[in-house]
């Protein structure tokens, strides 16, 4: 990719760049894996606590599991950038 | 502290004659939880049945039902009315006689006076609506009906419509359809009508009126509006009435509520023709207090006896036995589950850090003080227990948040004029000159894992106190094994990697000396605990094995603490750099009226982006922080599910006896 007339400020620049992208896709991919996890368990916990309201923290509980996944797509993404 | 308030289970007898004694004096001590009777054989209760209630709970049940339809007539709530004095038995009972139906008349015929006047406008409103199709139509109405000879009709067509018989038509054209009025011969009308049928006709009757439609309607609108005006004027003598009288009836409301549980008390206990058996718990502190109490209230002719406790096979309800502090935090424990009785409560545990991960995510002294306005604004208009004790949460959360935005040196994404005294968290947006000191994102995310590593380890070992405290037999001694192997696998995974990696702010292993086949003490340290752990933990459960990798997600979880406080930086920093950097100084520079609009622009993205981040930060900070407790946290050590401590008896609020 590199070719002959690119200048060290050039790689440089498109260094910083691929690691932006890097990090953007670290956010928004662990972004759309956890949404497709929630999708479900919330669904499924809306509906228990409609039954009964007691069902309110466990449904908490189920539904933000899978929000770790996006956490570490957020630690690798700030790794990356700064 | 980290336990439930200790209960002992109490048994009342006496005889019938002496239950309106006892039951009033244990509803006025507010101490006995009942546990219900139930007619199921229990060994000993041969001949028991459950109770009737004690005189006057029917005229108590009526009283109650009119009390509650005069307060849905002004709804008034007991929550939203704050006492002003506490009145006494006597006092109450002369009221609820001389009062009470002189206001309950009044506010009856009020209420039936207004719907009454509703249902006319609703009359009025319905002629308006027959009226609409005829407002294009210049004629009196009074015109279109009443003739030997000729047959109005009118209604709706979708499209054009052709009559053959001798006709007099007028079409006012609409938007999906539209509406025609034909006059014809009496002797065509049934060939009219079929052809209009065929154009899929509705019809609409002419009204009963004298007058063109515009005028009537007109009419109308002015009848309807002097019904408003009347309604109005019985509403506003009705908030008179509330306002003088929402007082009496929140008081009647709550004596003919607690006469309603006295009266109906019996119904939970054991009874037999002559006597009557009353099982319950009481705070063990409480006990003598309250038989004492007892015995006073009968002169002596009552039976109290302390029984054993069965934890095993008794649900003793749970009373929290916690420090003033930490009392808010247990709203956040009920939300998850009431501890049981014989568990480790870790309310204060909760109380103490719930504001102090939330302060770490949010660390910013602008958000913080926004916040306690926030709540001390909420604090005057909120009332009711529930919304109280989650206000003293946010207020503590707010409170960390400001001191952690003092260590950070934050405010609202800025700078404060000192350097951060713990690490920074100042992310390099929009700083063009360069030698800012940047965000120490590595120490932070370790600082974070060791909050994690500590976490699970105090969860694993009070998983271990638990099992003990519960279990018995083989199974208490592996559970409790089991436990200890977890932290065995955690911290001999921790050894490994420090023994192979040199980690800033963790311990150094990798210059231990080499004891054996060219591995470190380190290592051997790790494999050792690692093997050990995966025995006990398998000695207990094989299954649990496959659990293993939970340790390493649910300790780096703990890295959320500065993953999400970074985020919310991030877009103060870039608010801040909208905000200021694009639109206000470039537009100071050049006070023309772009200029001028430029500030303008600028200072909304501001406001708007803070507003927008503080909801963010809150919303992030509480949940985060509740949930690094209930799934990291609580996991590994509670169940819950325990009964809650509910007293016989009432909060008074403006009653007394």
């Amino acid at each position: 990719m590199a070719d002959a007339t690119m200048t060290l400020e050039m790689v440089q620049a498109s260094q910083v760049g691929m690691k932006a992208i890097g990090a953007g896709l670290a956010v928004g991919l662990t972004g759309v894996g956890t949404g497709v996890a929630e999708m479900g368990i919330g669904a499924a916990a809306v509906g228990a606590i409609a039954e009964n309201k007691d069902f309110f923290g466990l449904g908490l509980l189920f539904t933000v599991i899978p929000e770790t996944i996006v956490i570490f797509g957020l630690v690798i993404a700030l790794l990356l950038l700064f | 502290m980290l336990a439930p308030k200790p209960m002992s289970r109490m048994l009342i007898v006496a005889s019938r004659d002496q239950a309106e004694p006892i039951i009033n004096e244990l509803y006025r001590e507010r101490l006995f939880h009942i546990e219900d009777y139930v007619e199921q054989g229990r060994e000993g209760y041969d001949g028991f049945k459950i109770g009737t209630p004690l005189s006057g709970a029917t005229e108590a049940s009526q009283e109650l039902v009119r009390v509650r339809a005069i307060e849905n007539i002004f709804s008034v709530r007991g929550e939203d009315v704050d006492a002003k004095q506490k009145l006494s038995a006597p006092a109450i009972r002369q009221k609820i006689e001389q009062d009470l139906p002189g206001i309950e008349k009044e506010v009856e015929e009020m209420a039936a006076a207004r719907s009454k006047l509703d249902t006319k406008a609703k009359e009025y409103e319905q002629k308006i609506a027959e009226l609409a199709p005829f407002k294009e139509i210049p004629v009196d109405l009074a015109l279109l009906r009443g003739y030997r000879h000729f047959s109005v009709l009118a209604g709706y067509v979708p499209r054009s419509v052709t009559i053959t018989v001798p006709h007099e038509i007028e079409i006012v054209k609409g938007k999906e359809r539209s509406f025609v009025l034909v006059v014809v011969a009496a002797q065509d009308r049934a060939q009219a009508e079929r052809e209009l049928q065929e154009a899929q006709f509705q019809t609409v009757t002419v009204p009963e009126e004298d007058g063109t439609a515009t005028v009537r309607t007109a009419h109308y609108t002015e009848q309807i509006a002097s019904l408003k005006k009347e309604i109005e004027a019985i509403n506003a003598k009705l908030a008179k009435i509330k306002e003088s009288h929402a007082d009496l009836l929140v008081t009647c409301e709550e004596a003919f509520r607690a006469e309603i549980e006295k009266t109906e008390a019996p119904l939970r206990f054991a009874t037999t023709s002559k006597v009557f058996v009353a099982e319950g718990w009481v705070p063990a502190d409480r006990t003598a207090a309250l038989s004492a109490a007892l015995d006073k209230a009968t002169g002596g002719r009552v039976f109290v006896s302390e029984q054993q406790v069965d934890t095993a096979h008794d649900t003793v309800p749970v009373e929290y036995n916690n420090p003033e502090f930490a009392k808010p935090a247990q709203l956040l424990m009920d939300v998850y589950s009431r501890p049981t009785y014989t568990e480790v409560d870790p309310t204060l545990v909760l109380a103490i850090m719930f504001p102090i991960f939330f302060g770490v995510i949010v660390g910013d002294v602008g958000y913080g003080l926004l916040m306690l306005v926030l709540c001390i604004v909420l604090w005057k208009f909120m009332k009711g227990d529930e919304t109280r004790q989650f206000l003293k949460i946010l207020r503590n959360a707010s409170i960390m948040s400001i001191i952690f935005g003092v260590l950070f040196s934050e405010f609202l994404g800025f700078e404060l004029p000192w350097n951060p005294i713990i690490y920074s968290r100042h992310l390099n947006i929009g700083v063009t000159e360069a030698g800012g000191h940047g965000a120490a994102i590595a120490e932070l995310l370790i600082v974070s894992v060791w909050v994690g590593i500590l976490y699970v380890t105090l969860g694993r070992v009070l998983g271990m106190v638990n099992h003990a405290k519960q279990d018995h037999g083989d199974h208490r001694i592996k559970a409790v094994l089991a436990n200890l192997g977890w932290i065995l696998v955690m911290w001999g995974i921790l050894f490994g990697i420090w023994s192979m990696f040199p980690i800033p702010l963790m311990p150094d292993m990798t210059a231990l000396p080499i004891v054996a086949v060219g591995l470190s003490v380190g290592i051997v340290l790790a494999i050792v605990c690692i093997v050990l752990g995966v025995i006990f933990i398998a000695r207990d459960a094989v299954l649990e094995i496959i659990e293993i990798p939970t340790i390493i997600s649910h300790v780096l979880s703990y890295t959320r603490l500065t993953a999400v406080g970074l985020s919310s930086v991030a877009i103060a920093m870039v608010i801040n750099y909208m905000a200021i950097g694009m639109f206000i100084n470039p537009g100071m520079k050049d006070l023309s009226i772009v200029g001028i609009v430029m500030i303008i622009v600028g200072v909304l993205i501001f406001l708007l982006g803070h507003a927008f981040n503080l909801a963010l930060g809150m919303l992030d900070g509480g949940l985060h922080s509740i949930r690094l407790h209930y799934v990291e946290f609580f996991t590994k050590f509670y169940k819950g599910g325990g009964k809650k401590y509910n007293p016989f008896g009432m909060k008074r609020k403006f009653t007394e006896d």
